[in-house]
């Protein structure tokens, strides 16, 4: 009963992560029919700016603030110099090449000043566990995936009550009739591709007191981020955030009884099957395509 | 510039040849070696890049899975190199059939994730089951290199490799130059299109991974052979990209530059040894670079630059073409072609979109559907080609039900249809166009493509004449060789039409072929359908202009609001009060009352 417990606990911990990287996937997509390929390494950054930041004797709250912004102004840059100049053709596929490139360099780049040694973000969340019916847990692990719920729901909100949510909709609806209703594609994709790098820096952010930090910590997250957002659809905000948690749950419970291994397996399998069952994931619309 | 290919081959199979001889050490011709082995990978890979457009992360895990499988089956049932090459290969097939279908089929986009998944999935398999593949510590002792037993000296086996990829080099080359290279390539022009031409997009994007999965497992086997240890860390992400990158930078989609990119890719690092830490990052920089200078590939630049420099193609003589009436007639007794819809409703969210419309295309005729700006014209022809499925109703051509058939299977029953936005293959040139919708006539296979069998070349040089002649009755035989998002908007639209007729269909749905034309073009336009109308295929015109339906029509279906309002000859429907409130928003009895 207890390891059901600190299982599905710590599963809910990773699964936010997962969620929140998703939802950057997804946002990006909506917006752009395209996605940054180096998102994972946007959340390495947001995670590694932290650390570095918390070095240079910044308070915890300014580096981890100032790390989520970087990661956010790093996916607006990518977005304008690497992606755009590439999504213009149809069928192009420039943009993924440029950003697989840009994240194969941060990283490179990353683990040279980084060094190949991790280390985690000292947080208040980790300083003692709570228990919870004899399963041990940090505040940090509850945090996730309650950030992630409250993220996807600010998300809904803002895309049914502001005016720029609202232009985010018609972006993914339809550029061409969004660009006639007077919106300003070119700026609502780049809004879209920062608040999805802000979210990706956030998870890095929030993951690092957790488990370690390190240059090669976002290949991995961001892959199965994009994994979740294959399995849920990734046209469906509420979809990703369940599927995120679900996914972070179900791993955990592998790991757990059979081993890392079999883990990433078993995890990347099931996306396989997923997408075999359900093309259009398990929550996503059928797109009409428009003749 | 036909010459140029064949020169090509020449040229590589010199240095082929040449490289043993003039290597002065073993490590040399090793290295030589190592470089055939990433060319074979490079040269499938390029069917998946270069010719369908997509983008393969995990081309380390299918080396991978060959170099295990390969190993497995020469260590433990004592395969020589070529059994277990075939082998691996069977394998490597295997695994991209499961892998490409479920992906291509929604998103292409979704491939470069997935095979970055399963490489993740063979790295842990090779570390998890360590009774098979040693664990972490790899396998250490894969045999020599032996054929039916007999031992490989280091030049035969430098002889086998070197075979290989010449030979994969080739029959690559021959399969680009074949039907399968050209839908591959329209599959990645627009997806929309080739489907209207009976081209099946998911089952091409399906091959080109599964190619590229078999040349890499491949690979994998000899690479086995050659290293005599594999393990799970020698095969990393970092090399899937050098893999990719080996592709773009030779120029994705010709013949010899992944060949020069992977020659380039397996000397650089070597070089570039004593800056280890800087090697992933140049890979990146590289591929960045490559992207925004050079996007077409040395090879491609190259290409581009010669192309510009000498004269033209000629264009094909038009009297080489087949004339439209042989290869497009049907005899008499197949006039049949008979369209019936019968109350078709298709809802979108809330809005009708058409309710309960039926519609009759009778063997031969011309049948206008008319109707004001989003009466649902086009929601129909969309319905009837297989585009949207209907919440209600029946269509059956010839007999044969069309609700629930994919658009590609429809378009092989005999029904071609056009678009109202042009969907031309841009980057491909019109007559490949044209051959493109040819395509649904070809009968060859894939292994008549890749070794250019005589019926072959007899089906490919009937399917060209077909196509020129096709240009010739468009009037675009002039244009031939020109890449087609450059012709203007009207040309465009007569070179649909040539698309569709290509494949010899039986009903043709023409959507909006005069809006945006000239009164000229549209002039033409009208006596082109009649000589179609005449060649015995069924017309359904959807249409705008008055004058040309008056001019053309048999018959004449009026929709308003998702609803037929009328159906009937030309001069009645031009009377007929529905059909003028319809339009004109009142009826004439009620405006001569109200002068």
């Amino acid at each position: 009963m207890t390891t059901t417990i600190q299982y599905t606990l710590s599963g809910l911990a990773i699964g936010g992560i997962y969620a929140l990287v998703a939802l950057g996937f997804h946002i990006m997509w909506s917006a752009a029919k395209a996605v940054n390929f180096a998102h994972g390494d946007t959340l390495m950054l947001g995670a590694v700016l932290a650390v570095v930041g918390v070095d240079a004797g910044l308070p915890m709250p300014i580096a981890c603030l100032l790390a989520i912004v970087a990661g956010g102004v790093f996916g607006v840059l990518l977005e304008r110099f690497a992606m755009r100049p590439f999504t213009v053709a149809a069928n192009s596929i420039g943009w993924m090449l440029t950003t697989i490139a840009v994240g194969v360099m941060i990283e490179a780049l990353a683990t040279l000043q980084f060094g190949g040694f991790s280390r985690p973000l000292a947080s208040p969340g980790v300083k003692s566990a709570v228990h919870i019916f004899g399963a041990g847990v940090y505040p940090q692990e509850l945090l996730i995936p309650a950030v992630a719920v409250l993220v996807m729901i600010g998300l809904r909100l803002m895309q049914r009550h502001t005016l720029i949510g609202r232009a985010m909709q018609a972006v993914a609806h339809d550029k061409r009739a969004a660009a006639l209703m007077g919106i300003n594609v070119n700026r609502i994709v780049a809004f879209s591709f920062g608040l999805a790098s802000l979210f990706g820096a956030a998870a890095g952010v929030l993951v690092a007191p957790v488990i370690q930090v390190s240059a090669s910590m976002g290949a991995l997250l961001g892959l199965k981020g994009f994994a979740v957002a294959i399995i849920a659809g990734i046209t469906s905000a509420p979809g990703v955030v369940i599927a995120g948690l679900c996914f972070g749950v179900m791993e955990k419970f592998v790991e757990g009884y059979i081993s890392t291994s079999a883990r990433e397996i078993i995890g990347f399998g099931v996306m396989i099957l997923v997408l075999l069952a359900f093309p259009q994931g398990l929550f996503g619309k059928r797109e009409v395509l428009k003749v | 510039m036909r010459y140029l290919v064949p020169f090509g081959f020449l040229v590589f199979a010199a240095i082929l040849v040449a490289v043993p001889l003039m290597a002065s050490n073993e490590y040399e011709l090793r290295l030589f070696m190592l470089f055939l082995i990433y060319g074979m990978i490079a040269v499938g890979l390029n069917v998946l890049v270069g010719l369908t457009g997509l983008v393969s992360l995990g081309q380390a895990g299918l080396f991978a899975l060959g170099s295990y499988s390969g190993a497995i089956l020469a260590m433990r049932l004592g395969f020589d190199i070529v059994a277990a090459c075939l082998g691996a290969a069977v394998v490597s097939a295997a695994f991209g059939v499961l892998l490409a279908y479920p992906t291509v089929r929604v998103r292409g986009v979704y491939l470069a994730v997935v095979t970055i998944a399963f490489g993740i999935i063979v790295e842990n398999v090779a570390i998890e089951w360590q009774s098979l593949t040693g664990g972490t510590t790899g396998l250490s002792s894969i045999p020599k290199p032996n054929v039916f037993g007999v031992r490989l000296s280091g030049f035969a086996f430098y002889g086998i490799l070197a075979v290989t990829l010449f030979v994969l080099t080739l029959l690559i080359h021959n399969l680009k130059i074949s039907r399968f290279g050209r839908t591959m390539l329209a599959v990645s022009q627009s997806e929309t299109a080739s489907r209207a031409l009976g081209i099946n997009s998911t089952g091409l994007r399906t091959m080109a991974f599964v190619i590229s999965s078999i040349t890499a497992g491949i690979a994998g086997t000899f690479y086995a052979f050659l290293n005599s240890y594999i393990s799970p860390d020698i095969f990393t992400f970092s090399d899937s990209v050098r893999f990719l990158l080996m592709v773009i930078l030779g120029g994705a989609g010709s013949t010899f530059g992944p060949v020069i990119g992977a020659y380039l890719l397996t000397y650089l690092p070597e070089y570039l040894q004593q800056f280890q830490l800087w090697q992933k990052f140049a890979y990146g920089a590289l591929l960045l670079i490559v992207m925004f200078v050079l996007p077409r590939g040395i090879v491609g630049t190259l290409k581009y630059a010669f192309d510009r420099l000498r004269p033209a193609d000629p264009v094909p003589d038009a009297a080489d073409g087949m004339s439209v009436e042989n290869s497009l007639r049907y005899e008499k007794k197949m006039l049949a072609a008979e369209l019936v819809a019968t109350s078709l409703t298709v809802r979108f969210g809330g809005l009708s979109a058409l309710t309960k419309a039926s519609l009759r295309v009778k063997g031969g005729e011309i049948h206008a559907l008319i109707g004001p700006n989003g009466a649902g014209k086009s929601t129909f022809v969309n319905t009837i080609s297989g585009f949207y499925l209907p919440d209600e109703g029946r269509c059956e051509f010839d007999g044969v039900e069309l609700i629930g058939r994919r658009s590609l299977d429809i378009a092989r029953l005999g029904l071609a249809r056009t678009f109202q936005n042009t969907e031309l293959f841009g980057e491909l040139s019109v007559l490949q166009n044209v051959m493109a919708g040819y395509d649904q006539r070809l009968s060859y296979g894939l292994f008549q493509a890749l070794l250019r069998t005589p019926r072959m070349r007899r089906e490919e040089i009937e399917c060209r004449r077909a196509a020129v002649g096709l240009l010739a009755f468009v009037g675009l035989s002039q244009y031939a060789n020109e890449e087609a998002r450059f012709l203007p908007f009207g040309l465009q639209r007569r070179l649909e039409i040539a698309r569709a007729l290509a494949s010899k269909p039986r009903l043709l749905l023409l959507d909006e072929p005069a809006a945006g034309l000239t009164t000229q073009e549209i002039d033409d336009l009208e006596a082109m359908i009649r000589r179609i109308a005449e060649l015995g295929i069924s017309i359904l015109l959807i249409e705008h202009h008055v004058d040309l339906i008056m001019a053309l029509a048999d018959n004449v279906t009026v929709l308003d609001y998702g609803q037929v309002i009328a159906s009937d000859a030309p001069a009645a429907i031009q009377v007929d009060p529905r059909v003028i409130e319809a339009y004109f928003g009142t009826s004439i009895a009620h405006a001569e009352t109200a002068a």
